[in-house]
Order: C-alpha cells, then structure tokens, then sequence
C-alpha cells in the first residue's frame, strides 16, 4: 500500500484508543478560540456587566425612575443621587438604569430576530431561485428603497392612532427597526448561500444522495453560522445607535418611556448647566456599542475555519454528554 | 486565426531591410545570440551566488531560499524544477527584486557584471523589463483588466524609452503581438486583456517581456494554467521570443517534460536549496539525488505502454522554519541513513562528470554536474529507481483475465445531449446562441475497467459527467447506470439506488471537503445515509482510512489540517464509503503535487484492482491517462471524435486531433523531445458561435489545410461518424481523411541548438 | 445599454409606485391634522375644521381610498401633489426645500468623498504604520457613534469657541443672518460662518465609510498579479500600485459614489433637524409632526426618486470604470 503515513499496529492501537475520544463538541473550540482573544474578551465582560446592571442596578438604591425628590431638583452627584437627578428631579441612576435595559432590550430583540428574518428569507430565495428569488428580490429592493426613518416617524408620532395607545413606544420601536433592519443581511445570505451551493462539497452531498433539507441544515447553516453570528452583533450595534438617534431627534421612544437616547436628548439643550445629565447616558452608550465592537473582532476569528489557531484547540476538547454516550455504545 | 509563429518563420528570421528601431539597437548594441562561450564565469548574462531569502513571519523565520548559485549564458536556458514550496518562485522574485521589503535578501545576483541586490525599488526599475524580464504563471490575472492590451505594451517601451514616439511605440507594440502570433495585431491592440482566452493573455505577456529585448527572461511557470494544444503553443512561442531576442531564458517549472526539450541545464530545488544541477541530459538520464531520481520516476509517460507502477515519494516536505540539522529530505528517501542526518550535504560535484561539461549526452550550458546526496557514487545508472522507492507491484484485477465483451456493463449513455443558450452582455444578456457543450455521446463502461475522456478544456468533457451525476427524467439521451435507466424510473428510490452504484471524487480536494466537518463527520455522511448504525458506521470509517493509507487517528481533524494528497484520499475514502461499482475521477490528480499525484495515482490503480471497481475519468493530463486507463476517448467540442482502447488509441492515433494532442504533450526525455516532430494546433478552440457545418475540427485540422480542395469540400459540408477502425483494434474515429498528410505549416521540429 | 437603462428605469418607477402607494395609505391612516386644529385659540368647531380641510383637499370624512384616488388623479393629471394643512401647496415648498438641502450639503459630500478616498489610499500605501492605526482607527470609531450625537458635539464645540474668543464667530444654527445688511464682502463671511459648522460636521463624520472600503479595496489590489506585471516592467511599487491598484480598486468605491450623488438633494434628517436648516429632511420630520399626510408622502416619494436615480447611476458608473461590465 503507498500511504502517505505508514501505519504500524502500535500507532493504530492508539488511534483506537484515541477514537473513543474523537468527535469534538466544535462549539467548545470555538469558544476557546474566542476566549484567546483579549479585547473580544473584554468586549463581553463589559457587555454582560451593562446588562447585569440594568436588571439588578435598580436594587442599590431606594429611588425608582417616577419618584420625583422634591428637594433635588436638576442636582450634581450626591451621596444620595449617586449621577444627581433630571431637571424633573428624578433620580438620574433609577433613569440610567432604566434606559440601558431598554436600550440593550431593543438591541438584542431587533438585532437577533432581524437575523432570523434575514436567514429564512435569504435562504429561500437561494434555494427556490428563479421566479420566487425574482419576486421576493423585489420586494427586498422596494424594501430598502423605503426612507425608514420616515415610516419611524410616522409609526412613532401619528396622532389618535391606535397602535400608539396599545403598545409601548419601544416596542413599536422595535416593530418598525425590525421591518426596516433585515434586507442587507438577507441579500448577502442569498449570495452566500448561492456559492455555496455551487460549491463542490454541496454536489459531493448532492450526489451522495443527501436530502435537501439535511444538506441545507448539515452544510449550509453552518458555513453561514458565523456570517449570522456576526450580523447579530452587528445587528444589535446598530439598533442601539438607531433608537439613540431617533430618540435623539425627538421621533423614536417617547417620555414617560426611558431609554439612552431619550436621556441625551432631554440633555442637550442644558449641556453646559447639568453636563452629567448628557454625559453619563453618552458613556454608557459608547460602552455598549464599544463593548460590541469588540466582541465583533473576536467572533469573526473564533469561526474562521482557517484561523491559525486551530491546532491546539484539537487537543483536549471537552466532551458533551451525548458523544461520551454513542462513544460506550461504539466500544 | 493564423499563427506566424512556426518553425520555418522563425528559423528565417526576419528580412534585414524590415528592422524595428529596437532591433537595429540590438542588432548594433549587445546582441549577442550568434556568439560562442568557453568561459562561464566572465561571460554570463546573470549570475547568482549564494542567494538567501528569509521572510519573517508569524511562526517564525521562514528560509524559504537557501544557497542557490548559478551562471546563465546569453541564449541559454536554466530550467528550475521543484514541487510547490520549493522555493523557485521565490529564487525568481528575488533575482527581480519583486520580494516585499519585508523579505530579508543576501548573496549576490550579477546581471552582465552588475549587482542587483541591494539596489533601491527605483534603481532596480532601470533593469526590470529592459534588460531583466519575466512572464507570469497566472495569465487570467497578470494584466490589468481595466486597460487595453495595447496600453499595456506601450508602457513597456515608455518606462525604459521615454523619448520614443508615439507611433514609434504602436508600431512596436504590433509587431511585438504579430511576433507572439495574436492574428491581426493592429486591431487587437484596443482589445481589453478579458476579451483575450487564457493562452492569448499569455501570449501578451510574453510580447511584453520582451518588449525591451530583456538580456534575462524569465518564465515561471508559464504553462501551468493552460491547455496541452496551447501549451505548445506558447511553449513554441517563447521559443521564438528567445531566438528573437538571443536572451538567457530562466525556466521554472514543476513539470518535468516541459523543460526537457526547452532547457539547457537543470537545477533540481527542494526545500529551498538546490539539490541536483547539471545539463539537461545529466539529470534526465543519470540522476545521482534520490529526490530527482523519485521525482522523474514519478512522472507517468505518455509514450510508453508498459505497465508499471509510479514511484511515489513518501512524506511531505519539511516545514521551512526549522533549520534542517541533517538533509531535508532524508525524512522521505528510502535510502536514508544516520548519516544522513549529521549535517546537511552540500552540493558537491558527481563523480565522473566534468566541470562545466557533460557526463552523457552533449547539449548543456555549462552548469556542472553536482548533486547534494551523501550517497551520490552509489546511485549510479544502474540503479533502479522502482526498486529503491519500494514501488508497488502493478495490481492485477480479477476482471483482466475475462474478456470484455464477457464482462456486465455497468454504465452506458446513449446519445446524450446537453445544449446551453449562449447569453451575451454583462447586465443585458441576450441570447446570440447556442452551445453543443454535449452533442450526441454514446458510450460504455464494462466491470473492472477504467474509462477516460481526454479533451482541451471546452470540449464538453465535464459537462458530460455532472449529465451522468444529475440522472434526470428530463435529460435528452439515456444514461443506464447499474441496469438503471433515467428514462424508465427516476424517482427518489430509483436515485437512491443509483447512488450507491455511482460516486464520484472531485477535482479539488479543498473545495469538495465542507471545511467544518471532521474527517469523520465527511466520512459518515453518506454511512448514514446508507442507513448503517452508530457501531458499524465507526468501524466502516476506520476501515476506510486504512483502505486509502491515513492513519486512522486522523478521524478528528478538520480538512485543512492535511496536505492536498491527503485531502484528495479523504475525497476517495468518501466516494467509496458506500462500496458502489463505479467511480467518476473529475481531474483526480491535477492540483496535487507530482511527488503525491504518484501516490494517489498508485491508490487509484490499487483500488481498482482490489476491490473490482470500474472508473470514468476526466483528465487533461494524457501521461495520467495513459497510464491507468483501459480506454479512452477522445472530445472535441461535444463529440467523440476518436475512442478505443488506450494502447491503441495513443500508440496509432488516426483522427488528426488525436494526434496533435498526443504530439503536444511534452515528454521527460530530452533527446526524444529534441528530435520529436510536433504538431502545433493554430489557434484556440473556436467559439461555439463559429461552429463549423461540417466536420467541427476542420477549422484548426492541419490534414484539411494540406487537402486539394476537392477534398476540403466533404470535410466542410458533412459530418464525419464515428467509424471503427481496421480490425484487431476496436477502434473508432470521426474523419474523413486519417491517413492525409500534415500540413508543413503546423510541424515544429525542434532542432538542437 | 439604452434598453437596459429603460428596463431598469421601469422597474425602479413600479417600485416608487408601490412604495409612495403603502407610503400613503400608512400616512392617512395615522396622520391626523384634526386633532392639531382642535389645539388652536379660538379653538374652531369640527364643522369650520372639514370645511377648511375640504378646501384643501384634505377631507377627513372621505374613506382612505377615496382620498387616494383623488391624490392620485391630481398627481397624473396635474401634477399637484395637494396642500398642506396650513394652506401651502406642496409643488411650490418643494424648489426652496430642496435648494436649502443641496446647500447643505453638496460641499461636505464633495468634501467627505474626496477626503475619503484620499485617506484611504493614504493608509493603504501605509498599512500597519502609526498614521494608518490612526486613522483606521477614527473611522471605525465613527461607526459606533450616532450621526445625531457627532453633529451635536461638533455644535457644542463651535459654541465653545466662540465662548471663549468672547466674539460669535460660527453660527451653529441656520443658513444665514436673516435681514443682514451690507456689501458682498460682508454677505459672504456671514455664509461662512454659517456654513462651516455643518460643513465640518457632516464630513467628518463621513469620510470613515469611504475611507475604510477604498482602504480595503486597494489593500486588496496592492499585491494583484496584475500589478506585478507592472512592476515587472519597470514601473515602481508606487507607480504601479498608483496607475494599476487605483483604478482598479476604484471601481467599487465609484460605485458607491454614484450612489451617494443624488443624495445631495434629498439631504439629510439629523444634520437639517440639528442645524436648524429647513431643508426637505427636517421637512419631512415637521410634515409628520403637523401631520401633513401630503407632504410626508411627497418627500417619501421623492426620497425613493432619488434611491432610484442612485441605483441607476450606480450601474452607469460601474460600466464606465469596468471594460468588462461595458456592453459592446
């Protein structure tokens, strides 16, 4: 036999061994080369810690975000306002608070079901083609040529609408985010999901006789997993940035709802009286969006195939219980 | 579509009265073609001495160059050989000063006694493309898209000629494409390079080149990307260009026969050193290196029917951040030693052979004779090299011994068809035509046997096996696989079944492995599909790895974990996974290394014989063909023109495309390609909007150019069968006039010079 | 190419159709002016309110529908985009809208891609040196800070200025002085310094996208085969990299900004809203806020124009920079 390795019994028996051991939980590989990466690293850390604190935050102290402190009324930082409080006298920590849940709440929901929309759109027009790529590709265009920020102006400031008297603004927010946030992530998984299925690995599954369904599911998801993994990160940047924006500009939330861009704006206009006010939600903005910029960097090595670090992740991946289980049922 | 460039014009040379500016200065300055060396040192055009590269890297200091010397005389050609990695790119960018500044360059490279390293980026701009030149692997992506070509060549001659005029330089710049044989050079010159196919671009770049009448050429690999008929073609080409301009003509390449006619001397590269130089004849017919000798070993021959197995070499070549304690291919030779790990040989000349002259033969440049192998007096010529490198013995199939009519049938197509609109523009499209990318085959596959299709590229070659792999109700044609006709049931059960009685290895293993899979996930794919269990699943894969030598520890790692010729056997390993009868082999072998393809080709034929499995292969290489194929047959533009068995049919081609193929394929043997007579094919494949009425080759047919033109008549309003030839061969060809005489015209006999 | 054009154009103008159509209907259904009328002093009486609309042709008793056909039909027979609810008519507004939007923005935009480009090519020649870092750097900062917020903080920063010099010496809001007397002389530093803090505001804010794709786009090329031919030839790494890489790595970034030329006209919401300048962004913001359904479907149709016209420029550029895309 002309083996590139030539085998001998003891390397086998080895290997025998060693295949008890094999089918690595690739997720762990990925998170181990995510974890390599300092700054991405980081990048959670801070994530999760904003996040943390929107939810316990409002426990360290004894002021909500509708108490109004008659005595403190637009006050600097004090032992007892720890950021001072609005011009309403309302504690700017209770708001602060208040507004990055809302804030990240926006993000993630908009950011991860744009996503999805955008797969289960892009996907379809690869798989189907012709006729129904052509029309749904037309609609997308129509889509993108829409002005959003109209329609969120139109959503979000009609009068005596019903919409507007049901839901809260964040959520019609979200709603309008979401109808305008998916077409450029769905355009680039059809093209991408087009290679791939003029790739050879996709006509190798073709012709080994693979269903459809498995090879889209077995071969297609995953090669453009960290594509969609990214998009969410870039996904949720974005809708934070947006609804600071809109916000920001007196269209997008609405008082009595709280969120980072309704503090900076409220703030503007008073910046040189009651700088706190307009530098403190501006901070923890820039740690958001930031903190993702970061992980974003992280993320796209951790799933490159080709990433150089490969190797010693091989090594020693840990197991998960289903494989550890067909494994006993092999030997 | 006529092609200037042939024997009898360029051996006449041009008219004396019809010299360009350029040429009289040459004529009047250096030329220097006509005049005769004794002493290689003082009269060398370039010499190299020493040369190191190093690049910094991530993992560390890579030396990719290590040592390399040589002495290059004006008209004389150096052919540097070595696998991908070796280095002799590199050699060639460094030489040019082409390297990036990070790239850490030492030695000495003297270009007519000047010393170019060293030399700032501007500075080095006085000899690139004036005095030094080069040609490019990759012709598709070496001119700039955006540009025509006649802009192209005409900032050549500004660079180095500012004060030449403007219709000085177009002059120039037509003659130069006429020189190259691109057919009406005037209107060519506003034509943009992706109007060009990959041989004419080629041509282009070589018209650049030598635009300046360049002292040094230097081509790397220049024929790699293209067709065999082409190859010979350009190959003739820069022949011309090298008589042309008298330059010394440095040759890289990894394929053994193109160089064996066109080089002087050789210098053998492994892991960035030279390992074996010496004249063309010395390392053809008495290598005194292992490598070499493994290396031509490795090499299948289109002209020899013999059947014998490949020398594969072991192994893959050393990975160059670590500084080599010992010889750096010791790891891979068979006749290694502990000595041969105490230091690395140096070159050190071979017994017997003279110092700038010959051992055998008498052709050279005076490079002498030196290999770097502790065991070089033992490696005389008496030596075999099968023996050394521990070749196989040829595999037998139990199906040899039955004859073939006796033996089942387990594919068969029946005037198969595949016809594509032709769409034109490239955001309008509109439809000008139609391409017969397919056109009416009809052949057979029997048990045990192992079919190939042969054919330039465009000749519908490819297209005819994903007809096979689609097996569709809808196709215009039959295809019977395993008993099974697409015309009769072709329905989910009907395919299944086929399935498993058809699978098929890819031409790239990279892109047909999905790079997030393990091996194991890539091997149990189609297991499970078959519907095996967990347990049998583990046992097949492991089985599996043993059948195409992995190791079976393998099982883990991902697909770019391992080498080409590793990846190519996973590809294998998958394709056999569900035990089917027949393989489709889409160019196996061609993006692997020559020092691997051996191996895969052996595993191929081991296979083959083992396990009683029937092939069709699709190839562009005719030696590879040759050499494990029972039969072939040979397309052109959609058609068989000629198909029988492989002996036959490339011992006695009688279709005149056959042989013009056959003859384009240059052979490692420098005295046979010396004295070979070659057809030269004018022109490329023609567009499927000219396709002729009649016989579809006529248009380049060197037998119908010599026709009276009575004869020429039938070949262009009829269309020639396929006819069997006289028996005892079952032999079958497409033409009208086998036995008609070549046209003079399209002959290149290769004199020695 | 004519007919492609055509083609094109054709599409582009159902898609308009279709999007100013759901424009509409999504503006009717919310919009409400009536409810406005009821704030003023002497508030009217519902019957004065639809009389006044009625005049305008604004009834609100008419069904979405019915008010759509007669928008409609204006728009095909008279081109009459209809009125406002305080009487304006949207033809008319739309000339002066639209020339405010092109002041505002035609020299930052001319600015940004030339600073843009330019700085892309500069630390792609310089790739991985401190100045590349830098600059790479900013524009990606640039990404995670809303435009908004980056006018605001330019704003405030021109305010500081003049705080400190104790003299105004930039206008942050506005277009110019309004009943400024004076020579010419004196008529042109009032337009600078009304100009100059948006100016400087929305080109340095978009210059980054530029410069990051034209960087990556000419990193992508510097190393091309084609530009080893080049060098080859006895051209420098610079001449090469500066007469081959660039043009052909210009090829998508043209296309971009062709993209990006009719937006001049369409302006923008948060630099018209922040600036203070009443151009046909912030007007559309206001006709939502008055809620105008004319004028806010008028300016959503003018910006799908305007997307249209980019796409189709797009396509044009992209044949004129690329031999390969041109049809013979």
């Amino acid at each position: 036999m002309t083996n590139l390795n030539t085998v001998d019994p003891a390397t086998v028996a080895e290997a025998k061994l060693e295949t008890n051991d094999v089918v690595i939980a690739k997720s762990s590989i990925i998170l181990r080369r995510f974890l390599r990466n300092k700054t991405a690293v980081v990048g959670l850390v801070i994530f999760l810690a904003l996040t943390v604190f929107s939810f316990v935050g409002g426990f360290f102290t004894s002021w909500d975000k509708e108490t109004i402190d008659p005595f403190n009324i637009g006050m600097p930082p004090s032992a007892e306002h720890l950021l001072g409080t609005s011009q309403a006298g309302i504690d700017l920590y209770a708001l602060t608070v208040e507004g990055t849940r809302i804030s990240i709440l926006i993000g993630l929901v908009v950011g991860l079901v744009s996503v999805l929309i955008a797969a289960v759109y892009g996907c379809t027009m690869a798989y189907f083609g012709g006729k129904v790529d052509k029309v749904m590709l037309f609609i997308l265009e129509a889509l993108i040529m829409m002005p959003a920020l109209l329609v969120v102006a139109v959503a979000t400031s009609g009068g005596g609408n019903g919409l507007q008297e049901t839901l809260p603004s964040w959520l019609l927010l979200i709603i309008v985010l979401l109808v305008f946030s998916w077409m450029g992530t769905a355009r680039l998984i059809r093209s991408l999901s087009m290679s791939l299925m003029s790739r050879d690995f996709v006509k190798a599954a073709q012709y080994m006789g693979i269903p459809p369904r498995r090879i889209v599911w077995r071969h297609l998801v995953p090669n453009i997993g960290s594509l969609l993994v990214l998009d969410i990160t870039r996904g949720v940047t974005g809708a934070i940035l947006a609804e600071v924006a809109f916000s920001f500009i007196g269209i997008g939330i609405k008082v009595p709802d709280v969120s980072l861009g309704v503090l900076i704006g409220q703030a503007t206009s008073q910046v040189s009286t009651f700088p706190w006010m307009f530098w403190v939600p501006l901070a923890v903005m820039f740690l958001l969006t930031g903190s993702l910029a970061m992980m974003n960097d992280g993320l796209r090595d951790a799933f490159d195939p080709n990433s150089s670090s490969v190797g010693s992740a091989r090594k020693s991946g840990t197991k998960t219980g289903r494989t550890r289980k067909t494994q006993e049922k092999a030997v | 579509m006529s092609q200037e460039m042939t024997a009898s014009a360029a051996s006449a040379g041009l008219p004396a009265t019809d010299l360009s500016p350029a040429e009289r200065l040459h004529v009047a300055g250096l030329h220097t073609a006509g005049r005769h060396y004794t002493d290689a040192a003082t009269d060398a055009v370039l010499s190299v001495r020493d040369l190191n590269v190093r690049f910094n890297t991530e993992n560390g200091v890579v030396h990719a160059v290590r040592g390399i010397d040589f002495d290059l005389r004006a008209g004389k050609t150096l052919g540097i050989v070595g696998e991908s990695g070796s280095g002799k790119s590199v050699t060639s960018m460094a030489i040019l000063g082409l390297l990036p500044p990070t790239a850490e360059i030492s030695g000495s490279v003297l270009l007519q006694g000047k010393e170019l390293l060293g030399l700032n980026d501007k500075a080095m701009c006085q000899h690139r493309g004036n005095d030094i030149a080069m040609v490019f692997q990759d012709p598709l992506s070496s001119l700039t898209p955006v540009y025509t070509v006649g802009t192209q060549i005409i900032e050549a001659l500004t660079v180095h000629n500012p004060t030449m005029s403007k219709q000085a330089k177009e002059a120039r710049a037509v003659e130069l494409l006429g020189m190259v044989g691109i057919p009406s050079p005037k209107d060519r010159l506003k034509a943009f390079p992706h109007e060009f196919s990959g041989g004419m671009r080629q041509r282009v770049m070589i018209a650049i080149a030598i635009a300046n009448n360049p002292r040094v050429l230097i081509a790397d690999e220049p024929t790699t990307a293209l067709d065999v008929t082409i190859q010979a073609q350009v190959l003739e080409v820069l022949h011309t260009a090298q008589e042309e301009t008298g330059a010394a003509v440095v040759m890289i390449t990894h394929d053994l026969g193109v160089v064996a006619g066109m080089a002087d001397d050789i210098m053998v590269m492994y892991a960035g050193k030279p390992v074996e130089t010496g004249s063309v004849d010395d390392i053809y017919y008495n290598p005194r290196m292992p490598y070499t000798m493994g290396l031509l070993g490795a090499v299948p021959r289109v002209d020899v029917a013999e059947k014998s197995s490949l020398v594969p070499i072991e192994g893959i070549p050393p990975n160059l951040i670590h500084t080599p304690t010992g010889c750096s291919f010791a790891p891979r030779c068979p006749l290694a030693s502990d000595a041969c790990l105490q230091g690395e040989p140096e070159l050190w000349p071979v017994p017997g052979g003279a110092p700038g002259g010959t051992t055998v033969g008498t052709t050279g440049g005076g490079l002498p004779h030196q290999a770097a192998c502790i065991k070089t007096d033992s490696l005389g010529l008496e030596v075999d090299v099968r023996e050394v490198f521990k070749a196989p013995a040829v595999p037998e199939s139990r199906f040899d011994a039955i004859p073939r009519a006796e033996r089942r049938t387990v594919l068969e197509l029946r005037d198969v068809r595949k016809h594509f609109p032709l769409m034109k523009g490239a955001l309008i499209k509109r439809r000008i035509g139609t391409v017969k990318a397919v056109d009416g085959l009809s052949f057979d596959i029997r048990e045990g046997e192992c079919f190939s299709i042969v054919g330039e590229s465009g000749c519908g070659k490819t297209t005819t096996l994903l007809e096979i792999m689609e097996f569709h109700k809808d196709q215009d044609g039959e295809v019977v696989i395993g008993g099974l006709s697409n015309k009769q049931a072709a329905d989910a059960k009907t395919k299944g079944a086929m399935r498993k009685e058809l699978q098929m290895v890819f031409q790239d293993p990279t892109g047909a492995l999905d790079p997030r899979f393990t091996v194991f996930e890539v091997l149990s794919e189609p297991l499970e599909n078959a519907g095996m269990f967990k347990a049998q699943i583990r046992q097949r894969i492991l089985e599996l790895m043993e059948l195409v030598g992995l190791q079976p520890d393998h099982v883990n790692r991902f697909p770019n974990q391992f080498s080409g010729g590793q990846r190519q056997r996973i590809g294998i390993a998958r394709a056999l996974a569900v035990n089917p009868k027949l393989v489709v082999l889409d160019e196996p072998v061609s993006a692997l290394d020559v020092s691997v393809q051996a191996g895969v080709i052996n595993l191929l034929d081991q296979l083959r014989a083992e396990l009683g499995l029937s092939y069709l292969m699709v190839a562009h290489d005719l030696s590879v063909v040759r050499h494990i194929s029972n039969r072939v047959a040979v397309m052109y533009l959609g058609k068989i023109v000629e198909i029988g068995d492989v002996d036959s049919v490339f011992d006695n081609p009688r279709h005149p495309y056959t042989r013009a193929l056959l003859s384009a394929i240059p052979v490692p043997d420098p005295v046979q390609e010396r004295t070979r007579e070659r057809i030269i094919l004018q022109g490329d494949l023609p567009s499927p909007l000219e396709a002729p009425k009649g016989c579809n080759f006529a248009t380049r047919c060197p037998v119908f150019a010599a026709l009276p033109p009575a004869k020429q008549e039938k070949c262009l309003t009829l269309e020639p069968e396929l006819a069997a030839a006289p028996a005892p061969t079952d032999q079958q060809f497409a033409c009208f006039y086998p036995d008609g005489e070549l046209d003079e015209d399209m002959l290149v006999v290769h004199d020695t010079h | 190419m004519l007919r492609y054009l055509a083609k094109r154009a054709a599409t582009y103008a159902f898609m308009i159709f279709l999007t100013t159509t759901a424009g509409y209907f999504l503006a009717v259904n919310t919009l409400k002016p009536a409810l406005l009328e009821q704030e003023r002093i002497p508030r009217p009486t519902p019957e004065q309110v639809a009389n006044s609309f009625r005049l305008k042709g604004l009834d609100p008793e008419l069904s979405p529908w019915e008010r759509y056909v007669e928008w409609l039909t204006a728009i095909v027979t008279r081109w009459d985009w209809g009125r406002s609810p305080n009487g304006a008519f949207i033809n008319a507004e739309f000339g002066d809208r639209v020339w405010i939007s092109t002041r505002l923005f035609l020299a930052s935009i001319i600015l940004t891609l030339i600073i843009g480009v330019a700085l892309g090519v500069y630390t792609a020649a310089r790739q991985y040196k401190a100045s590349d870092r830098v600059i790479t750097s900013y524009s990606y900062l640039v990404y995670i800070v809303p435009a908004p917020i980056a006018y605001f903080l330019v704003q405030l920063g021109a305010i500081n200025i003049n705080e400190t010099v104790g003299e105004r010496i930039f206008f942050v809001t506005g277009i110019s002085t309004p009943g400024l007397e004076g020579d010419g002389w004196a008529q042109f530093v009032d337009m600078l310094a009304h100009y100059a803090v948006p100016t400087f505001a929305i080109t340095i804010v978009g210059w980054g996208a530029y410069q990051i794709a034209q960087r990556q786009y000419l990193l992508d090329n510097v190393n091309a085969d084609f530009v080893r031919t080049a060098r080859a030839k006895g051209l420098t790494r610079n001449q090469a990299i500066s007469r081959h890489a660039l043009r052909v790595s210009f090829i998508p970034v043209a296309q971009s900004i062709a993209f990006t030329i009719p937006a001049i006209f369409a302006g923008g919401f948060f630099a018209e809203k922040i600036f203070a300048w009443h151009g046909v962004g912030s007007w559309s913001i206001d006709a939502i806020a008055l809620q105008d359904v004319n004028a806010a479907t008028a300016t959503l149709a003018y910006g799908s124009v305007i997307f249209a016209i980019g796409a189709i420029l797009a396509d044009f550029a992209t044949t004129l920079v690329d031999p390969r895309v041109r049809v013979q």
